[in-house]
């Protein structure tokens, strides 16, 4: 152990930028720490063998709380640098099929950020790992022994994660040209498919926590469990399967806030509008996902019911009831912050005005939509409450707290956001063809049709038995999506040739806009933080569930209040290094970023479309 | 610049202080890690008692039958014009004491049916350990009577009538299904399950038959309706709904749960 530090340092001496140099200092450490605790097992089964301490004991906040906060601000790290390859490299695609050098540029961008987040991912990971050996080391042990495979596997592609990374980064001007770009763009293609399989393989190892396989009982010797069941446990694919959609959403809306602070304290025009440009392609980005992101959520809701109905229930109902309730409230902000962008950003786009009357209509059904979602539907309450209300669910506010009325509310805000994200695309264009009239009158017709179709199975849900009600919802849904598809399918091709009623002016926005990109960012952070302690909430008092119980004085799993000070602590821990991090990456590049912007905003105009 | 960065800070703690805020002006609770209660001999009646009263809300079950409705005697606020449990449990049944008539009437819950209700009471050691029923016991001789529970009736295992009932106790005292067999038909025995349902005949018509209930509700529900009992009624018993504890998931093994789940489905 001594020895590592040294090698770090001396690595980090014989790197070639500053950017460079930390990076690799700290991915060392990451790597070092994960190491050190493959070898520590050694000692740890002896200490086990000798009944040593199953805990450690972390002061003033407690074990929980640290472990909490560690495991909580590396996920916001890794969510990042794992989100933001995937639009990196789709970015840089752009530029190459369509020949547009901006989208390069921006992909560029993108992954200066992912270099400097990469260190303090490392650094997090590294934190996280020796507060688990030291506060927990019994569970550690157990995971161990029954994933020790893994976690070398998980060294090596982190290694590989690491290198590619800057050679993905260093080598984009030299390989800007011919096949020496399709080899970049590889690399790009490269570094995603090992921060995937990294994912993968941390997935696993918390997954099992939750959902264990059925032949793993508490008596069965962690040696003993077989390790590919252990690995595609239950609940191992919906969460990855959810994390890499979630992590596109959180990296969107993280590189957002990033080009609204550089757009408000832009010094000049051209800065200001390549910012905000790199704002709005955030924006989409996060929102995109975001909408597609629920389908995941409800994949794993599902398979979690599979696995454990009681496990389920608990998530669903119980202690946790009103969970759904904040998070309801928090992606009613996301919504409302989300399309306001969009509402504002229509002033600097000529020909938005006439669309400037509907956006108090869309507002109405966001604002109704969020109130009904967030309608609890049985409440906790003592038998006097429960006495007055004359059952769990209020009189009439529990007509709305049912899922009829839930899933009907969000999607018609999904609907209305993107009618917004419509409106917006279409503002300064004047189509050509000669069918424009006719499928303008089909595109609203879609939108009305679907509408229709929430609506109906939303009220006739109230009149069938829950089996039938929860197949509802998959018809809501598809017509939504197949609005959504054939809607942007007929725009894309009536759009053709379209004349521009004016070029969208480009860093003309007010500052007040920029605000609802770091809510956004914010809001998507917090959010994160509650999914992450509904996830791990469920296990209760288990370590691994009904396996390995948690004997610490710190067992019980603590109330929404509680969690929420925890998640804005790490929240607040996130946001204060990532205004770090960016700063120095913003020292790297000062310079070099305007002058390649000066002859390019008037391309922009396109890309909005 | 610092303005604009004092502002950027304000929006950023803000949104993060209202999310708190809501956060901790709901409701607040805890999930409590389950206690295994263990009484020495020197337990007071207040220790027992205070347990009592929590399990009876809890972990007991007993207010989803014993609580508002009629499906069931009130024991806290008297069944009728007879007042309290406590002021009549040793008045209920000849020979017995107050302790040792609610001791049977929880683990043998049929024999001493009270007129006028159906037995749908399952035998509770079934969900608790000996020591959370002795003090459920406590609780109940409190309410309007004296508590004579002591930590020897707990510690002997059983009650004092010799009601054998102690053996079983004694082999219950941890979480978990105390019947371990798989057999569809024990495990709907074991939990009185016909004390509300209607199988080939048998049973109470409270609940929805058995009988054909593969033709009318998929696996899914079925499951989700043991889980969950009080999500959804079926059509005809809506008035029952709410009346089925929602313990068995905790009772039951996946297992069991599941042989019970295609044992039903395959009523057709």
């Amino acid at each position: 152990m001594a020895i590592l530090p040294m090698k770090i340092n001396k690595t980090g001496r014989s790197g070639g930028g500053v950017i460079c140099r930390r990076g690799l200092c700290w991915a060392a450490l990451a790597v070092c720490g994960v190491l050190a605790q493959l070898a520590i097992p050694e000692l740890l089964l002896a200490q086990a063998t000798e009944g040593a301490r199953q805990y450690g004991e972390f002061p003033l906040i407690g074990s929980r709380a640290a472990i909490w906060i560690a495991a909580q601000v590396h996920l916001l790290f890794a969510a990042f640098v794992l989100g933001v390859p995937m639009f990196a490299v789709v970015a840089e695609a752009v530029g190459i099929f369509g020949g547009d050098k901006k989208y390069d540029k921006l992909a560029k961008e993108f992954t200066r950020l992912l270099l400097v987040a990469y260190s303090a991912t490392a650094i997090w990971g590294a934190i996280l790992s020796f507060l688990l050996v030291t506060l927990y080391p019994g569970l550690w042990l157990y995971l161990v022994e029954i994933f020790a495979v893994s976690m070398w596997v998980y060294v090596g592609l982190f290694f590989f994660e690491s290198f590619t990374l800057y050679l993905y980064y260093y080598g984009w001007d030299l390989w800007s040209t011919g096949r020496a770009k399709w080899v970049h763009w590889t690399l790009g293609i490269m570094l995603n498919v090992w921060g995937t399989l990294v994912m993968f393989i941390a997935n696993s190892w918390l997954t099992y926590m939750m959902s264990p396989p059925a032949d793993v009982t508490p008596d069965t010797a962690p040696g003993m469990v077989q390790f590919w069941s252990a690995f595609a446990n239950a609940t191992w694919m919906p969460i990855n399967i959810h994390r890499i959609i979630a992590n596109v959403v959180f990296g969107g809306a993280i590189v957002g806030a990033y080009a609204a602070y550089r757009f408000l304290v832009a010094k000049t025009d051209e800065e200001r509008a390549h910012y905000d440009w790199m704002g709005y392609i955030g924006n989409l980005i996060a929102i995109g996902a975001l909408i597609i992101l629920p389908f995941a959520g409800y994949y794993l809701g599902r398979e979690i019911y599979e696995f454990n109905q009681q496990m389920g229930i608990t998530m669903m109902g119980g202690f946790m009831s009103w969970l759904w309730i904040i998070q309801a409230f928090l992606i009613g902000v996301l919504f409302l912050a989300g399309n306001y962008y969009l509402w504002v950003g229509m002033g600097r786009i000529p020909g938005a005005e006439r669309f400037t009357p509907y956006t108090k209509y869309m507002l109405i059904v966001l604002v109704v939509g969020v109130m009904v979602w967030a309608t609890p539907n049985s409440m906790i309450a003592d038998r006097e409450e429960i006495a007055a209300m004359g059952g769990t669910h209020h009189p009439f506010l529990g007509v709305l707290g049912v899922m009829s009325a839930k899933n009907t509310a969000v999607n018609l805000m999904i609907l209305t956001t993107f009618l917004s994200f419509l409106l917006y695309r279409r503002a300064n264009s004047r189509p050509t063809v000669d069918w424009a009239r006719t499928a303008t009158f089909v595109q609203g017709a879609l939108f009305v049709i679907s509408a229709i179709v929430v609506v109906f199975y939303g009220v006739y849900g109230y009149f069938v038995p829950a089996i039938v009600r929860i197949g509802f919802s998959v018809y809501q849904v598809l017509a939504v999506l197949a609005t959504i598809v054939g809607v942007i399918t007929i725009d894309v091709f009536m759009l053709r040739g379209a004349e521009s009623r004016g070029d969208i002016q480009w860093g003309q926005m007010p500052p007040r806009s920029q605000y609802a990109l770091f809510i956004l960012a914010v809001t998507f952070t917090w959010l994160m933080g509650l999914m992450g302690f509904a996830r791990s909430g469920i296990r209760q008092h288990w370590h691994v569930w009904e396996v390995m119980r948690d004997t610490s004085s710190e067992a019980a799993t603590p109330a929404l209040g509680y969690a929420a000070i925890v998640i804005s602590g790490c929240v607040l821990i996130f946001f204060a290094l990532v205004s770090f991090i960016f700063w120095l990456g913003g020292l790297a590049e000062k310079g070099s970023q305007v002058s390649s912007s000066k002859g390019e905003m008037s391309g922009h105009t396109e890309v909005a479309k | 610049m610092l303005a604009e960065n004092l502002k950027i800070i304000g929006v950023v703690v803000g949104t993060i202080g209202v999310f708190t805020l809501l956060a901790n002006s709901i409701p607040q609770v805890q999930s409590e890690v389950p206690q295994d209660l263990s009484f020495g001999t020197d337990v007071s009646a207040a220790e027992l008692t205070a347990s009592g009263e929590l399990l009876y809300g809890s972990a007991g079950g007993c207010t989803a039958c014993h609580g508002l409705g009629t499906r069931a005697p009130n024991l806290l606020t008297g069944n009728g014009s007879e007042g309290p449990i406590g002021a009549r449990c040793g008045d209920r049944v000849s020979g017995e004491s107050c302790k040792e008539y609610l001791y049977l009437a929880m683990v043998e819950p049929n024999v001493f049916l009270v007129d006028g209700y159906s037995p749908i009471m399952p035998d509770m050691r079934r969900s608790l350990s000996n020591d959370q029923i002795w003090a459920i016991v406590a609780y109940l001789e409190a309410q309007g009577g004296e508590v004579t529970v002591t930590g020897a009736d707990i510690n002997q295992g059983g009650s004092e009538s010799g009601s054998g009932a102690s053996t079983a106790v004694a082999d219950n005292s941890g979480v978990g299904p105390a019947n371990t067999s798989t057999d569809p038909m024990d495990i709907l025995n074991g939990n009185a399950c016909l004390g509300c349902h209607i199988l080939d005949g048998a049973g109470a018509p409270i609940g929805p038959s058995f009988d054909g209930i593969g033709s009318r509700l998929s696996a899914e529900y079925i499951r989700e309706s043991i889980l969950d009992p009080g999500v959804s009624a079926s059509e005809g018993f809506e008035e029952s709904l709410g009346m089925m504890p929602a313990m068995y998931g905790d009772q039951l093994t996946a297992q069991q749960l599941e042989n019970v789940v295609t044992f039903l489905v395959n009523r057709r």
